[in-house]
């Protein structure tokens, strides 16, 4: 018997050293083995109420992410006030669902929408291979986008924002079913209002920044007016004329080109001639200098040869002059190349003698007839 | 008995919890509700938070989003004051602020109220273009521009038509999300447009030589001051040599003759230095020797023309 119970009960005959019944074996056996097995399944329950209970407040942790921020609404209700609000990054309890709830706000994130309300119907693969549809006679306005511009022209604008959700974000996260919806439709209204303050000209070629500024501030006053409660990081804005007036819209740009060429070509000539003149009125004056000097040097050396000769010519000024004329003929004649040498032939009758100096032409040597020279 | 206390009151949380459960309700800081006390409204709550009804089927309760809902129109024709047809569509953001007015009417359909407000937007916005001019629409002068006043007026109009239908509902702001002009309006909008292209291009090559011939002629007047101011110098500077010089020419007038001899023969050697052709009689000394002539007193030699700078 004692062999059945223990083959029964092989772990109860080592651990009890304090079995309190040992008297009564037989009998109790049955009903021992019962209590002890369900003690040991409490005790079971027991640690899985606790880990159950664990779990429980376990479950209330939670970690915001770096680009994010959070709020608990408890009973509903944003739990704080004020700044405090906001839960930063990092690990945090709440209690779990029908008490607390978790709202994560992605605060720091860029998000990016695109405005299409004004642009040409084309589709994505046209788009990403850059080739253009065929340029309308007109626009159909359910299937054509346009914005009207300040001249009343037609022109394609389309625009991407990039935005964040400005801090404490609740605006953002609890006032609107769709946030991001409101703020496309305030970039699309802020693309309208803007084109309609710009002349096609202006919005297209001459003032792209102007018109992505007006746009801007527009849609910054939408912002603060309809508490969007996000901050604009940049706009992108693409505009371009109606695909059937591009070719218009380029024959201006050339205008302007060519314009601009124009001016500068002007402006260098401008500088070139007036450079020109100033090196030219630098010569002028320069040779006003030198004539002044020359005249000064050639008077003082005539003087001076004046005074040295005074003396001699006191002495006798008929010889003195006579001397002076032979020596400036001789000067003179051997100086000359003598082309024409006439002697007179008849007696009273003079003719003339030609003398060439220096080089002369060549059809004067066929000036032989002395008559030729008489006039 | 050991077990008994641990079991009651497990009993008793889970019996207090599933109490809690029917007798309060919560409302989200986006949420507001109605309360109906057998079918009928009996109590809106606003404001977020825990609340306590009766259970059902005494009290239900109805939650609404409060949030700004969004709202588009149709694209459609309107005209202008001044007769000019226009399509327009807008936008408005919209609230559910007074459940209790909204709920009778509503009930909980959002879609329902979305048609009579598409109604109402229609006759707001179309009445509101019919008192402006097409030229408030579009300006480059933000002060001519009536955009935004128009915007305003149209969600002064909402609002009000809203505020005497009862709708519960606030909106709270309109926008224009597209202009736009019937197809054919386009057409003739492109033909001006290549028209206004042409005379663009004409003014701009044209003012463009203007501008050209502006700065060329400023350059040239600018060059010819630059050129006599520095004549006038140099004349000013000649006159000053021509002074100093006369001062040394005082010395010629120990004896006149003299002077005048030397500057001769300097006159002629200078002359002759030039290409020159001299033809000369044979009565010209030294040339008068040849006729056996008596050696008097040379007579100056004729020069002729003929000076030729190459």
């Amino acid at each position: 018997m004692s062999n059945g119970i223990d083959l029964l009960e092989p772990r109860r005959k080592a651990t009890p050293p304090s079995a309190p019944t040992p008297p009564e074996p037989t009998e109790d056996a049955g009903s021992q083995a019962l209590s002890e097995a369900l003690r040991s399944s409490f005790v079971i329950v027991k640690i899985v109420l606790v880990i159950m209970v664990l779990v429980f407040l376990g479950s209330g942790f939670f970690v915001v992410q770096p680009q994010e921020k959070a709020v608990i609404l408890r009973l509903g209700k944003p739990l704080g006030k004020g700044d405090n609000v906001l839960l930063e990054p990092g690990a945090h309890w709440s209690f779990p669902y029908p008490i607390d709830e978790v709202v994560r706000i992605p605060v720091g994130q860029v998000q990016t929408i695109q405005s299409t309300v004004g642009w040409y119907r084309t589709t994505a693969a046209m788009e990403a291979t850059g080739v253009l549809p065929p340029a309308p006679e007109s626009l159909n306005p359910a299937q054509e986008g346009y914005v009207l511009t300040a001249d009343g022209n037609i022109i394609h604008v389309k625009g991407e924002l990039r935005y964040r959700i400005a801090e404490p974000g609740l605006d953002y996260e609890f006032a609107f079913v769709n946030a991001s919806n409101a703020v496309w439709n305030a970039f699309n209204n802020a693309l309208i209002y803007g084109s309609a303050t710009y002349t096609a000209h202006d919005a297209l070629s001459r003032d792209v920044s102007g018109f992505k500024e007006r746009v801007r501030l527009h849609l910054e006053r939408a912002i603060a007016t309809q508490k969007l409660g996000i901050v604009v990081d940049q706009i992108n804005l693409d505009a371009t004329a109606p695909l059937k007036l591009r070719a218009a819209f380029a024959a201006v740009s050339e205008a302007e080109a060519r314009r601009g060429k124009t001016l500068l070509d002007a402006r260098s000539a401008a500088n070139q001639t007036l450079n020109q003149a100033q090196s030219d009125a630098v010569i002028r004056i320069a040779t006003g200098e030198s004539d002044k000097t020359r005249m000064v040097q050639f008077v003082a050396g005539e003087s001076n040869r004046f005074t040295s000769l005074l003396p001699e010519y006191r002495k006798n000024p008929e010889l003195f002059r006579n001397m002076r004329r032979l020596e400036a003929f001789q000067k003179i004649f051997t100086n000359a190349q003598v082309e024409k040498f006439m002697v007179p032939t008849r007696e009273g009758n003079p003719r003339e003698i030609r003398i060439q100096l220096n080089r002369e032409p060549e059809k004067l040597k066929t000036l032989e007839p002395p008559k030729a020279e008489g006039h | 008995m050991k077990r008994n206390p641990i079991t009651i009151t497990i009993g008793l949380l889970l019996l207090f919890i599933f109490g809690l459960l029917l007798i309060f309700f919560q409302v989200r800081t986006t949420e507001v509700a109605m309360v109906t006390t057998f079918g009928k409204p009996t109590r809106p709550v606003t404001e977020p938070g825990a609340y306590v009804k009766w259970p059902w089927p005494i009290q239900q309760v109805y939650k609404f989003d409060k949030r700004i809902q969004n709202f588009e129109s149709k694209f459609e024709q309107v005209f202008t004051a001044d007769g000019h047809s226009l399509l327009i569509k807008v936008y408005a953001g919209w609230n559910i602020a007074q459940p209790q007015v909204f709920f009778p009417k509503f009930g909980d359909s959002v879609v329902r109220l979305e048609e009579a407000l598409s109604g109402l937007a229609r006759s707001a916005y179309s009445g509101v273009v019919g008192t402006h001019p097409f030229s408030d629409f579009i300006s480059t002068d933000e002060k001519q521009l009536k955009f935004e006043q128009i915007e305003q007026e149209v969600l002064q109009r909402i609002q009000k038509d809203v505020q005497a239908n009862g709708y519960g509902v606030e909106v709270k702001f309109v926008g224009i999300k597209r202009i736009g002009l019937p197809e054919s309006v386009t057409k003739l909008v492109f033909e001006r447009m290549q028209a206004e292209r042409q005379l663009q291009v004409r003014q701009i090559e044209s003012a463009g030589q203007r501008e050209a011939s502006d700065i060329r002629s400023a350059a040239n007047l600018a060059s010819a001051n630059v050129l006599s101011e520095a004549d006038a110098q140099a004349t000013q500077i000649r006159g000053e040599g021509d002074r100093l010089a006369a001062a040394s020419l005082q010395v010629f007038e120990q004896e006149p003759e003299l002077g005048k001899f030397l500057m001769q023969l300097r006159a002629l050697e200078d002359f002759l230095k030039e290409r020159t052709t001299l033809i000369l009689d044979t009565q010209t000394f030294p040339l008068n020797l040849l006729n056996g002539g008596p050696s008097t007193a040379p007579t100056a030699p004729k020069i002729s023309s003929n000076t030729t700078n190459e």
